[in-house]
């Protein structure tokens, strides 16, 4: 999707000698337009430099009443994300042994589905398809709100605590504590108890990336602890559903699963995209996120709040799965090079990933299917090294 | 208006703001009245009281931790004051609302921070937000006033770049240029030359003077003296968070006056270009606090 040739090498000199200063001001002028971009903190933390003009923007209009500015790589890259996911969802449902026929697949999708077809989709398929798009999305969109808000790619739901707290919530009263309040409550309980800890532990807030990742690690700990406990303490059936859970899984999620996370996507989203704007200020700074009239506090309360909603939603129904909330913002910003939230894009890459992962847990030759948040996980974890020494490299960890 | 100021700011109430009248005489827009500002219980600026020129180029100058910053987010309402109150045409401005603020007043703090990937176009257009709604985003005067913004500060040309392969000054001029597409009268502008090299700082100081030439009103907050000599109509002087001084350069910049403040033995000359003040050291400065005392 990108022609990353000749703008990654363009820009590799620069980006070197940016590192070595940190948070170097500025260099000399690049003075054409080639491409001899000069060092600034941005190219050090990213190959976004791209030598081509930017990328237009066009306004969408209705009336008098609307006028919304929409960036035409933004849309091109949106439209083929979209695709890509249709391309994935389709490969979900038709392969392997019990693959629907490609012909047969909009009638099983309507319902009309014949035979093993309507259990395939009905039952086994289907509903984890539905489940991972939106857990995929909801994820998507609580990272690069929770991202733009720290302002550090750091700064996630599943990195800082948030989906391991969500987790905990759910264990305890979906399972141990049956009966005061529903699983799902549980769980919102929960992430905003690990995010409060986090929060005070920091001393700061949400302001210093070492701090607030050490702080989640060990709310990430603590939760995860406790819903060990829970599995030592409930029966042996239980352990093993929660077991799953904990590693984060779409094995046979229910159309239930499927309604819960969508209504919670539907109501949350309409909020992240109200609120990216007044974000894209915070983005430079407080004070001048003030000065513009953006009230920096609220809104980024406002954003953490909207964000804890999604990722909390999307943890109940699939447990808390990593990497998703970590990368999609990025991959997203890289993709449509544009700075702040990008809520759409961000949405509909979570939605790749996870149905891209879960596709490749489904069909991998292992003969046991893993949970996909293992897959996750793993692929991660290697992405989080990575950003890591990239923190590390900058001085800013 | 040259007169010796007073060494202990803020100890009888009336004094702490020199010579100038101890009222504000409420005829300029923006004023800030028996102002005290604090964070956290320590208190940064006690009981000033101020009028910002109409139409001037006020510059603040003072020593480093003198309150200036402070007294500039007070005034553009990003701070809120302890007591006293900063006024907007007469209105307590934290009364009123944020964006209604950013309407009328502008402000460029010291260190703002450029989102990644963003283009000059991009990010001059986020001034812009003041004017609008959740669902009218872009306007068509949005769209002029980004233009004229650009214009302004002489980098049309650059519009598409991103703001990260600009070079000091450039960038400088886009931020300027991003408070002036908010098309306010007042504007404000947090130590716009620091860290750049000093033909950048020169840059930037024109600019401000074609924007006060052109009709706005300027408070600027410079670490030069002579640069705020040479482009200040108005300049106030501040020490230990009350203003010492303040005046036309000429009446207020003297040799009493920077050693009081900064504990600087200095002579003040004519700058041969403008003629306006010119602060010269005198060899051998060590213990600047020392000299300041004696």
């Amino acid at each position: 999707m990108m022609s990353a040739g000749v703008f990654k090498t363009a820009t590799r000199g620069s980006g070197a000698r940016a590192t070595e200063t940190g948070s170097a001001r500025s260099g000399s002028a690049g003075s054409d337009s080639a491409g001899t971009a000069s060092a600034g903190t941005a190219s050090a933390r990213t190959d976004l430099q791209a030598p081509a003009p930017a990328a237009t923007s066009r306004t969408l209009r209705a009336g008098t009443w609307l006028s919304l500015p929409v960036r035409s790589r933004s849309l091109t890259v949106a439209v083929s994300l979209v695709a890509a996911v249709l391309v994935v969802a389709v490969l979900t449902v038709t392969l392997g042994t019990l693959g629907i026929a490609p012909a047969d697949v909009v009638a099983s999708v309507l319902g009309q589905g014949i035979g093993t077809d309507r259990i395939v989709w009905g039952t086994i398929r289907g509903p984890r398809l539905v489940v991972a798009v939106a857990a995929g999305a909801a994820l998507g969109i609580a990272g690069t709100l929770f991202q733009t808000v720290t302002r550090n790619p750091l700064g996630s739901p599943d990195v800082i605590g948030l989906s391991a707290g969500a987790a905990a919530g759910a264990a305890a009263f979906g399972v141990l504590w049956t009966g005061i309040v529903p699983q799902s409550v549980g769980a919102l309980i929960g992430a905003c108890a690990a995010m409060t800890l986090v929060f005070l532990a920091t001393g700061r807030g949400f302001a210093s990336p070492s701090r607030m990742l050490l702080a989640g690690i060990g709310v990430s700990a603590m939760s995860l602890a406790f819903v060990e406990y829970v599995i030592v303490r409930v029966g042996r059936e239980e352990a093993i559903t929660l077991a799953a859970y904990l590693s984060g899984t779409l094995a046979s999620r229910s159309w239930e699963h499927a309604a819960t996370i969508w209504v919670s996507l539907v109501v949350l989203m309409p909020f992240a995209l109200a609120i990216s704007r007044r974000l894209q200020l915070v983005e430079m700074g407080d004070e001048q996120a003030d000065a513009l009239g953006a009230a920096s506090g609220r809104t980024r309360l406002f954003a953490v709040l909207v964000s804890i909603g999604l990722a909390t939603a999307a943890v109940n129904v699939v447990g808390p799965i990593g990497f998703i909330a970590l990368a999609a913002p990025q991959i997203a910003r890289r993709l449509v090079r544009a700075p702040g939230p990008n809520v759409v894009t961000s949405a509909l890459t979570g939605a790749l990933l996870l149905c891209l992962a879960d596709l490749l847990t489904q069909q991998s030759p292992l003969p046991v299917q893993l949970p996909v948040g293992v897959l996750t996980a793993l692929i991660g974890g290697v992405y989080l090294g990575y950003l890591l020494l990239g923190q590390w490299k900058k001085g800013s960890l | 208006m040259a007169h010796t100021p007073n060494r202990i700011p803020g100890s009888t109430p009336g004094s702490a703001s020199g010579g100038a009248p101890g009222v504000a005489s409420g005829r300029s827009r923006l004023a800030a009245q028996n102002l005290v500002l604090a964070y956290n219980n320590a208190v940064i600026v006690d009981d000033l009281t101020l009028d910002l020129p109409d139409g001037g180029f006020t510059v603040v100058i003072g020593p480093n931790a003198c309150g200036k910053s402070t007294l500039l987010k007070a005034l553009s309402r990003t701070l809120t004051p302890a007591s006293g109150s900063a006024l907007l045409d007469g209105v307590p401005i934290a009364t009123i609302k944020s964006k209604k603020v950013a309407r009328q007043l502008a402000m460029l703090p010291q260190s703002p921070i450029a989102p990644e990937a963003i283009t000059v176009r991009d990010l001059v257009g986020r001034g812009r937000y003041p004017h609008q709604t959740l669902l009218r985003q872009w306007s068509h005067a949005d769209e002029v006033a980004v233009q004229q913004a650009l214009v302004a500060t002489s980098i049309a040309d650059l519009a598409d770049r991103f703001v990260a392969e600009l070079s000091g000054g450039q960038r400088q001029r886009a931020w300027i240029a991003m408070v002036l597409a908010q098309e306010t009268e007042l504007l404000l502008l947090d130590e716009p030359t620091t860290f750049l090299d000093i033909a950048h700082q020169f840059e930037v100081l024109e600019l401000c003077s074609r924007l006060h030439a052109a009709g706005r009103t300027l408070v600027v907050v410079l670490h030069d003296l002579n640069q705020a000599a040479r482009y200040a109509s108005h300049l106030v002087v501040m020490k230990a968070g009350a203003v010492v001084a303040e005046g036309a350069p000429e009446e207020v910049l003297t040799a009493e006056l920077v050693e009081s403040v900064f504990g600087l033995p200095c002579v003040v000359v004519a700058d041969p270009v403008t003629g306006t003040p010119m602060v010269v050291p005198q060899a051998g400065v060590t213990h600047r606090l020392d000299s300041a005392a004696a």
